[in-house]
């Protein structure tokens, strides 16, 4: 039965044509790992209730929302909106981490993952197959949100370009934490040890970066040498928040925020005047986080209060930069670690 | 007792420097000098394999003398530290793409996806390796005749037994028809009758040219499947051997019974053969030669002793690797 393959070049041992990290092979390898893996995903786990429970959470939620906002405002659109989209923000970032925790290791405890990579699949099509496998569940949770966003929508005040905007930047995010997961799950030998990193993760990026920024916060004090206008000197100190505003950049909450394009400041037809702004969380944080970058004015009794208005540029690029290039530096490593002939092995690791 | 000379096989390279002098694509496989070390652990400390085409070789030592490290640097999973690799005539450690291209690797443990048909398992792995459409349709059909498991092609995989699964992985080894096969304890778990097809179907791939390497405990079975042996302790190698040349120089014990024990034990004193207790199956005698013991049955024979069964005890095998672990002690 192997009698046609000795007629192949002993030399070369190629009896294939196209290597498998060859322009469309790359793409046809990923694809093959992420269709594989969803089809084993899918046989396993009771998707269907758990994506029911999902949908129900969701709709409880909005229900809830919506009903609390009917009695307190006049336009309810742009804050179930805002609170919607962060109450997704802060499930998605709960159940990524599970997507991808035991992509790796996993496949090794169960022995699955060595006989994969003795094939023509190369470590980087394993690893991102793998990942889009993940984040793919992810985004089908994103998505089943759409009908409530919908919804939202429909209650007026929101266009369509903040929506997408804000979908765009959830689903990038969902793809963060799945890369961060993924390589955690490539770098520790025992899939629950990486689940529990890659949850201590997104708390580091959640609660962590205010954490930070607040502890950050008082070691940017400085004194400041004030007169009163009879002349009398005086002292006292001011906080720089525009030297750690970067604190609080990468997170998720903050550049899903900041990145939702500002809300039309409404104006009566009439008078020209500036009319009641309707309450947007989504605005009202990332309206936050951008006075963070002005630097502030000395505080005392007869400075001059700072006009609210005063906003700096955005803060989203950064976070959303930084968080991306995370993921882009999670993924590479998950490559490097999945790459063979291996030279090191992680403890505990055994490779087949 | 007579410790068999293990030195000196058709193949050892240490003996006659064959193998140096030939090109590598005559060897399915080939390692010198390969070592590899695990933080303190020095997993192989120079280990040397010759694997020809068209051959069963057969890697035997006692757990943790290095076997399943050798194969998983054959099977371009591992980066030895030093020494030199060839695998299908290309360093897998270089080229291990190529390398995968022709080789096929069971490992002793592993998993399959429990959630997928058997035939979907094959045909996962034959579009892993490249096979195209049409080749692989025809691979997956072949294959799932080759190791039985036709009538559960689209049977959940977890449905299948503890052999079955070990034959399905067989099936994966070999679905891109590689000319180097690496088994790592393929028999293990396999029912007679199992290892009675596993030994027909290595022995058909060596027929059609493949190189096979098998690593087994199971001495007796590879006594039937295997052409060559390699002996290996400590990580290094101790001896390669034509199966056929060990039979003929290894000493074993033999058994031996007649109508007539006692006329049985006469003829053996005059001889001056220590013969053992005699018990129900028979008389049990010191380690000989299989000439030695030929000559001893002729020489009962001719006195008259009605000899029922004259048999070695255990495989000759079975009694190298014994003296080879006794050596090494």
């Amino acid at each position: 039965m192997t009698g046609g393959t000795m007629t192949d070049d002993p030399t070369t041992g190629e009896h294939l044509s196209g290597g498998p990290t060859t322009g469309g092979g790359l793409v046809r390898g990923i694809a093959l790992v992420t269709r594989h893996e969803f089809r084993v995903r899918l046989r396993t786990g009771r998707w269907r209730w758990l994506l029911g429970a999902w949908v129900a959470v969701i709709a409880v939620f909005t229900g809830l929302l919506h009903s609390a906002l009917a009695v307190t405002e006049t336009e309810p659109g742009i804050p179930l909106f805002g609170g919607l989209m962060l109450f997704v923000l802060a499930l998605v970032l709960i159940i990524s981490p599970a997507l991808t925790a035991q992509s790796i290791n996993g496949d090794r405890e169960r022995g699955t993952l060595a006989t994969l990579q003795v094939t023509r699949l190369s470590a980087a099509q394993i690893a991102l197959g793998k990942l889009l496998a993940g984040w793919g569940v992810g985004l089908t949770a994103l998505v089943l949100t759409v009908p409530f966003v919908g919804w939202a929508m429909l209650q007026g005040g929101v266009g369509g370009l903040r929506a997408l905007v804000v979908m765009v930047v959830v689903a990038l995010l969902i793809g963060v934490v799945c890369a961060v997961s993924q390589a955690l799950s490539a770098l520790v030998a025992r899939s629950i040890t990486s689940a529990l990193l890659s949850y201590v993760t997104v708390f580091a990026l959640t609660v962590g970066t205010l954490v930070a920024f607040g502890l950050a916060l008082p070691l940017t004090a400085e004194k400041v040498q004030q007169s009163t206008f009879d002349g009398q000197e005086y002292t006292t100190s001011r906080v720089r928040t525009e030297r750690v505003w970067w604190l609080l950049a990468p997170n998720p909450f903050a550049v899903l925020a900041d990145a939702a394009p500002r809300l039309p400041r409404p104006v009566d037809p009439y008078t020209g005047q500036p009319e009641p702004v309707p309450f947007d969380p989504l605005g009202e944080v990332g309206h936050e986080v951008r006075r963070l970058r002005v630097p502030s004015t000395p505080g005392g009794p007869e400075a001059p209060v700072p006009v609210p208005e005063t906003e700096s540029g955005p803060v989203w690029p950064y976070g959303l930069a930084f968080d991306l290039l995370l993921g882009v530096g999670a993924g590479w490593l998950t490559v490097r670690r999945l790459r063979t002939p291996a030279r090191t092995l992680a403890k505990g690791v055994r490779v087949a | 007792m007579g410790a068999p000379r293990l030195a000196g096989g058709r193949y050892d390279r240490r003996v006659d420097g064959e193998v140096q002098t030939l090109p590598d694509h005559e060897y399915g496989v080939l390692a010198r000098g390969v070592t590899r070390r695990f933080g303190s652990v020095e997993a192989l400390r120079g280990l040397d394999l010759t694997v020809p085409y068209g051959r069963v070789t057969a890697l035997v030592g006692p757990n943790g003398a290095g076997k399943t490290t050798l194969l998983l640097v054959l099977a371009t999973l591992l980066r030895p530290d030093a020494g030199e690799v060839r695998v299908a005539g290309l360093d897998p450690a270089v080229h291990p793409d190529q390398v995968r291209a022709s080789m096929g690797w069971m490992p002793d443990v592993f998993g399959v996806y429990d959630q997928l048909t058997v035939r979907e398992y094959l045909a996962f792995f034959a579009d892993a390796y490249l096979l195209g459409r049409s080749r692989a349709g025809e691979r997956v059909r072949s294959l799932l005749g080759q190791v039985h498991l036709d009538e559960y092609a689209d049977r959940p995989v977890h449905v299948l037994s503890r052999g079955q699964k070990q034959r399905l992985a067989l099936a994966r080894a070999l679905v891109h028809e590689p000319r180097v096969l690496l088994l790592d304890e393929p028999a293990s778990g396999l029912d007679p009758r199992s290892r009675i097809e596993l030994r027909d179907l290595l022995r058909g791939l060596a027929e059609a040219g493949t190189a096979v390497l098998v690593s087994s405990h199971i001495l007796t079975e590879l006594e039937e499947i295997a052409d060559r042996i390699v002996f290996v302790a400590d990580g290094r190698t101790v001896a390669e051997h034509e199966i056929g040349d060990l039979a003929a120089r290894t000493a074993t014990g033999w058994r031996v019974r007649a109508t007539d024990p006692v006329a049985l034990h006469a003829a053996l004193e005059r001889h001056g053969v220590a013969a053992g207790e005699a018990n129900g199956s028979g008389t049990e005698l010191p380690p000989m030669s299989e000439d030695e013991a030929a000559d001893l049955l002729a020489a009962l024979v001719a006195e008259g002793v009605r000899v029922v069964t004259f048999a070695p005890i255990g495989s000759h095998l079975e009694s190298a690797y014994l003296a080879m672990a006794q050596e090494r002690r």
